[in-house]
């Protein structure tokens, strides 16, 4: 004490306020500043505000993102979700603290480099398994890559990459007929290098001098290719590129655009420069049409509402969001119906809500707006924490005015004059945009004291979450709104009577508004044509896993699974086999391939034991052990949980005790009747969603998949995926080549050329690295 | 206007608007159990104890409003198992003992860590009423007993366990030196009489038991003198002084001995016992069990057939315990056999299902580990066993108050009214349900007098709530997130340094052995 300078902290306390619900604001604002939360500071604010002290240790040991001890210089997160965990996460995990030298137990190296982290999801499945070193994201990472990784973040920290950012652009406007090249620039997208190519691209045009926009786009959807980039052009068929680096960005603008005089006659050569980088055998880079089979075959099945003009509109250009119907639906609500209208309409529709529990909009919306009060609120909920889902950062990121006019909507029906985005921090692109959107907005003096003209003030601002998937639930979410532990409360009362403040609030997921408008736009009876007889219009899903397409979807309600895995995603990847797919994520279930002709809707899964879930599709195939899988899920509620009710914080706990010891071999078979009897407990005890839902993993895997628990009571693991209970060996395919010996991150393998090898099974901790780097497939796993 | 009504386990109860289930259930003479739940905090709905079944799905009752026409379940089975669950739940983190070892594995459920305060506090007195009240023939006992406490005793793992049966014999002996050694409290007189055949350990157990209850209990015996088998141990090892004083003991409580009477033949067999009598209790000792069998109870091989849960023989009304029924290797397991019979006794003669008393429920902590045993330690005296210089004599006043400050005292300062082991033992929980990992056990002196043990926590939020109403300048709050939340004080302080204010309220509040005053040690 004594020494600490106060300016800053005295500086945000001024800035944000001095009550209670300015808490995480500012304890995010400390975070970023110091990099963890100092006890000086935090001891400040509670003497300058009315935050008590309780308040504010409780508010930074419950999320996240707030951490009580000074970091490494780089902080290193290391993605758990489901894609990533069943991609081999935990190995990528092993091989970055050995490469990093994070001792036991702790998460910083001795010099105080790095700090390993490992999040929940980082929300971008189809790159699975993913690292983010401070903003870089590495995708498809594996033990074997990680030294380059490093290698290659601290070259890029030396040069220090000045390319300016892809969000200080203004938006072009009306590209009309224009030729354009469109480049996806979502979190995914940016994380193969697409912002990178971005500027290459526009480098090149301008070199070639063609009139040709470089423009950007949101989510292209196909997230297995990214970097995608489509060429479009008046009278042609536009073509897309898949894989491309920023280095081919000059031959395809000039290939595309050749320009006038010598530099046509020179165009030749940059086709056959590109073409020769099409026939790469890798196939790294792809020339792909619509009418392609994959492309075609991903694209066909799918209904676009929530996610239309996809790939093709910049996400902050208000202009060409108007030119396709922008805030018509706003207009019409404000202009012509009452409130009672568009809560009818919403009726009408069939909507349900997408963040996972299906209750019907319309009468949450009645309800909200049949309470009486002045003051009421509407929420948009975007702290999408499902480990393995990422609709929502897709949506806020690439229609960020889209979700806007939704909100405003549900504002207006309520008669709420106050509105908050609630986003997860891990998802600051979307943060970002929506910030920005929302600054258009006022800057055209559409919100605030009137919406788009009309009398009607309408406040709207952005939240940022701190790191806890519990909020997610609502009245968690409203406790971590008024700045406290994100701690959910028995219902009723429903927020919907008494939600932020005590006020009537109207929380709707992200996807349930986006498809607000266009059920506005274009009648809510066109909604309830699709889909199924309770399950109205499409469903976004986050398809990932192994699949060899992976990437955002939308499609109609009713569509089967198989429809889903086998033709949008093209199947299992090659030589393996669908084995389940995993929905809903900690809330949902795994639904074995032999129930495949499921369809989706509320209803069906729900039959299978299985929930919608907000999105997070994972599929899985014959390495995936499900056993595993529950553990996996178990971990994560466990960890979750708020730590409120016995069930849920206990129960889950004591549930993953015995699926850790299936794990081990080490369980007892009367355990597995004590699982299933504790996990209907623990479902029917809980006191909020979370714990209420957090058995569903463990009961559909014992329901559709049995026969590997009772094989883990023998000690036998059928996928070979729990450590304890497989080995590695070396069959006599080895050519004594010593790889895997000089690799062998414990020395297990004695250096013996020439020779067939051995692995030390005493000193084998199973980190799967000899397998990945035999050339020669000699490593066996049984 | 009519009062809105619910039904609650099929009955329909009328309620007042804005109750909740566990008012009306309260009121309707429903316990429903609840942990977390205090008046003045409103509902944490925390520890999810109070669960009923409201129109098929369970719900915290202390937060759920009651609405007319609802269907309520409370008393059922499915209920009960939910609860049964949480309960369990909450033991399987719950690091702490209600009942030290000691106790625990007396049989006979002597308070052992409360009857050593006593000694090393020099409150002799409340000792010696803790061991009246429960022992048969604590003298006896005091020098005779296989003492399975001292196995228990946690200090036994690192110096030596505390001479219980000693410091017991220490107690029990000063009461018979009285002039008048003081006796057992008894009930008044119910009106109803026991037989008992037989005066060693077992009948005699019995009949402490019995007559305290108030019962009318004559003791027959075939030889001259009371005391059966008591009879034949070397006078170096008890003494006939005190035999002779404690059956001189259970006479002053209405123990009335008929000795030199054989029970059979014509002149007074068991139709006159059961004529006589309203109960009968054979502790006849392995070498009456022959003669037994003439008396119309039925026999097999060298016992007599009894059942063992209720101690009733083939005749209805007749009772048999001890060596009779089945062999007793020690002292102790006689007079256990004794007691359970006459509880059975009991319970028959007040019209009830006769059974044994179930034991009392106790939270296991197991084995210490080296720094757990430290603490302990740390709070206790020092030095190894002490023997009594005059070994005859047992220890005297000041070698007793030593060997008592080596207690340990290991037991919990909220045992007997902690709501958490309460409703253990209504809901017959099994603590070891659920075998996981568990944290260490702590106790954080408070300079104040406060005694922290984060163990014991549940974690129901009643501390946390009290210190935010009373405006605690600091107050307490939950730390973390999942299973590894734990309440403490903010800024790493002391949890004392939290509750500036309410620290006696929330000792007060608290439904466990959590928060307590480290000299809230009740000694009886």
């Amino acid at each position: 004490m004594g020494d600490f300078d106060f300016t800053f902290t005295d500086e945000t306390v001024a800035r944000l306020g001095r009550e209670p619900g300015a808490l995480i604001p500012i304890l995010q604002a400390l975070q970023e500043r110091y990099g963890y939360l100092p006890q000086d500071a935090l001891r400040r604010v509670c003497e300058r505000t009315e935050i008590r002290p309780a308040a504010a240790e409780g508010v930074a040991s419950f999320y996240d993102m707030f951490r009580r001890e000074p970091v490494g210089e780089s902080i290193v997160r290391v993605c758990r979700g489901t894609a990533c965990h069943v991609s081999g996460a935990e190995r990528v995990e092993e091989a970055l603290r050995r490469e990093l030298h994070i001792p036991e137990g702790g998460d910083t190296d001795p010099q105080r480099k790095y700090t390993v982290e490992p999040v929940a999801c980082l929300g971008c499945c189809t790159l699975a398994p993913v690292v983010k070193i401070e903003g870089r994201t590495f995708g498809h990472a594996s033990a074997e890559s990680i030294s380059e990784m490093i290698k290659s973040y601290e070259a890029s920290r030396i040069t220090a990459d000045s390319q300016p950012s892809t969000e200080a652009l203004d938006a072009s406007g009306g590209a009309g007929e224009r030729a354009a090249i469109h480049v996806g620039l979502g979190s995914c997208c940016m994380a193969k290098g697409s912002d990178r190519l971005f500027h290459a691209l526009r480098h090149a045009v301008e070199q070639a001098g063609v009139e040709v926009e470089v423009k950007r786009v949101g989510c292209v959807g196909v997230c297995h290719r990214t970097p995608m980039v489509e060429v479009v052009a008046p009278g042609r068929t536009s073509v897309f590129y898949a894989g491309l680096a920023a280095e081919n960005a000059e031959a395809l603008v000039r290939r595309h655009f050749p320009g006038r005089g010598w530099l046509r006659r020179a165009s030749r050569l940059w086709t056959d420069a590109l073409d020769r980088l099409l026939q790469q055998p890798d196939g790294a880079v792809e020339a792909l049409e619509q009418r392609e089979p994959g492309m075609a075959a991903f694209l066909g099945r799918q209904v676009h509402i929530a996610t239309e003009h996809f790939g093709e509109v910049d996400p902050l250009d208000l202009d060409e969001y108007l030119a396709h119907g922008g805030f018509d639906a706003l207009r019409r609500v404000l202009g012509e119906l009452q409130p009672e209208g568009v809560v009818a309409a919403v009726e009408k529709s069939g909507l349900r809500g997408r963040g996972g529990a299906g209750f019907p909009s319309g009468r949450k919306w009645r309800m909200v707006m049949e309470q009486p009060g002045p003051e009421k609120f509407v929420i948009c909920n975007g702290d999408e924490g499902d480990p393995g889902a990422f609709m929502d950062r897709m949506l806020l990121e690439s229609f960020p005015f889209r979700v806007i006019e939704g909100l405003a909507i549900a504002a207006v029906a309520a008669g709420a004059n106050e509105g908050i985005f609630y986003i997860r921090h891990e998802y600051p692109l979307a943060v970002r945009r929506v910030r920005a959107a929302l600054a258009q907005l006022e800057a055209r003096g559409w919100l605030g004291e009137k919406l788009l003209g009309a009398d009607f003030p309408l406040r709207l601002s952005v939240m940022e979450g701190a790191g806890a998937f519990v909020c997610g639930e609502e009245t968690a979410l409203i406790a971590s709104l008024e700045g406290q532990r994100g701690m959910p409360r028995l219902r009723p009362p429903f927020p919907a009577v008494a939600g932020l403040h005590g006020r009537p609030t109207l929380i709707n997921n992200v996807e349930t508004l986006a498809l607000v408008p266009w059920i506005f736009r274009n009648g809510a009876e066109r909604f309830a044509a699709i889909g199924t007889e309770r399950s109205k219009g499409t469903k976004v899903f986050a398809l990932a896993g192994h699949v060899r397409r992976g990437g955002l979807i939308e499609v109609p309600m009713g569509t089967t699974l198989r429809e889903i895995v086998e033709e949008i995603g093209g199947g299992a990847p090659e030589g393996r086999q669908f084995k389940a797919v995993q929905i809903g994520g900690p809330s949902g279930g795994c639904i074995p391939a032999r129930l495949a002709d499921t369809a989706v809707d509320y209803e069906s899964l729900g039959s299978v034991g299985a929930i919608m879930g907000s999105g997070g599709l994972v599929v899985l195939d014959d390495t995936t052990c499900m056993v595993d899988m529950a553990r996996y899920f178990l971990q994560f509620t466990q960890e979750q949980s708020c730590g409120k009710c016995t069930f849920c914080r206990i129960g889950t706990r004591r549930m993953l005790d015995i699926l850790e010891r299936l794990c081990a071999g080490k369980a007892a078979r009367k355990e597995l009747d004590e699982l299933e009897r504790l996990a209907r407990q623990v479902g029917e005890g809980s006191l909020c969603g979370l714990g209420k839902t957090a058995p569903n993993p463990v009961l559909t895997t014992l329901r559709h998949f049995r026969a590997e628990y009772e094989a883990h009571l023998r000690g036998e693991c059928p996928a070979g995926k729990c450590r304890a209970l497989v080995s590695y060996r070396i069959t006599s395919d080895c050519t004594g080549c010593t790889i895997c010996a000089q690799r062998c991150p414990v020395a297990a393998i004695p250096f013996a050329p020439y020779r067939v090898h051995e692995i030390n099974q005493e000193l084998c901790t199973r980190c799967d690295t000899c397998r990945q780097v035999c050339p020669h497939h000699a490593i066996e796993v049984k | 206007m009519n009062e809105p009504t619910l039904t609650l386990d099929g009955a329909p109860v009328a309620f007042q608007p804005g109750q909740t289930l566990l008012e009306v259930a309260r009121g309707a003479g429903i316990e429903i159990p609840t942990l977390c739940h205090l008046e003045a905090c409103g509902p944490q709905t925390s520890c999810l104890v109070c669960l009923v079944k409201v129109n098929g799905k369970m719900r915290p009752s202390c937060a759920t409003v009651a609405e007319a026409g609802t269907v309520v379940e409370s008393e059922t089975e499915e209920v009960h198992e939910a609860r049964k669950t949480a309960l369990e739940l909450l033991f399987s983190d719950h690091v702490g003992d209600c009942l030290s070892p000691c106790q625990r594995l007396c049989p006979l459920q002597l308070d052992i860590p409360a009857m050593i305060r006593g000694i090393e506090r020099g409150n002799l007195e409340v000792a010696g009423v803790l061991v009246r009240e429960a022992l048969p023939l604590p003298g006896i006992l005091g020098r005779l007993c296989h003492h399975p406490c001292e196995q228990g005793c946690r200090r036994g793992a690192a110096d030596g366990a505390a001479d219980i049966r000693g410091l017991e014999r220490f107690v029990a002996e000063r009461d018979l030196q009285a002039g008048e050694p003081p006796l057992a409290s008894c009930e008044p007189a119910k009106g109803k009489s026991v037989a008992i055949v037989g005066a060693g350990p077992a009948g005699l157990a019995g009949a402490f038991d019995l007559a305290r209850k108030g019962y009318g209990v004559a003791v027959f015996d075939r030889h001259e003198r009371a005391g059966g088998s008591l009879r034949r141990v070397e006078d170096s090892e008890l003494p006939s002084w005190v035999l002779n004083a404690e059956i001189a003991r259970l006479g002053r409580m209405g123990v009335e001995f008929l000795c030199n009477v054989e029970i059979g033949g014509e002149r007074l067999g068991m139709v006159e016992l059961r004529r006589d009598y309203d109960a009968v209790l054979l502790a006849v000792g392995a070498a009456g069990v022959a003669g037994a069998g003439e008396l119309g109870v039925t026999v097999s091989g060298k016992v007599i057939s009894s059942e063992a849960r209720t101690a009733r023989t083939s005749l209805e009304g007749v009772f048999a315990a001890g060596a009779a029924v089945k062999p007793v290797p020690q002292l102790l397991r006689a007079m256990v056999e004794g007691r359970g019979a006459a509880e059975c006794i009991h319970r028959f003669l007040q019209g009830e299902p006769p059974e044994r008393v179930r034991k009392p429920f106790s939270s296991v902590m197991g084995k210490l580990n080296a720094a757990e045993m430290g603490a302990f330690l740390k709070g206790a005296g020092a030095g190894e066993r002490h023997t009594p210089c005059d070994a005859c004599a047992g220890f005297n006043r000041q070698e007793a108050t030593g060997e008592a400050a080596r207690c340990l005292q290991c037991d919990c300062r909220s045992k007997g009214v902690c709501a958490l082991q309460r409703y253990a033992q209504l809901y017959e929980v099994d603590a070891g349900r659920f075998r996981g990992t568990h944290r260490d056990f702590e106790q954080h002196a408070q300079p104040g007098g406060v005694l922290f043990e984060p163990g014991k926590c549940i974690l129901c939020g009643i501390c946390v709530r009290l210190a935010e109403q009373a405006a605690e300048p600091l107050g307490l709050t939950f730390v973390g997130r999942g299973f590894e939340v734990r309440v403490a004080a903010p800024f790493h302080e002391a949890i004392e340094r939290g509750l500036q204010k309410v620290a006696a309220e929330c000792v007060r509040a608290c439904p466990t052995g959590a928060l307590t005053f480290r000299s809230s040690f009740s000694l009886i």
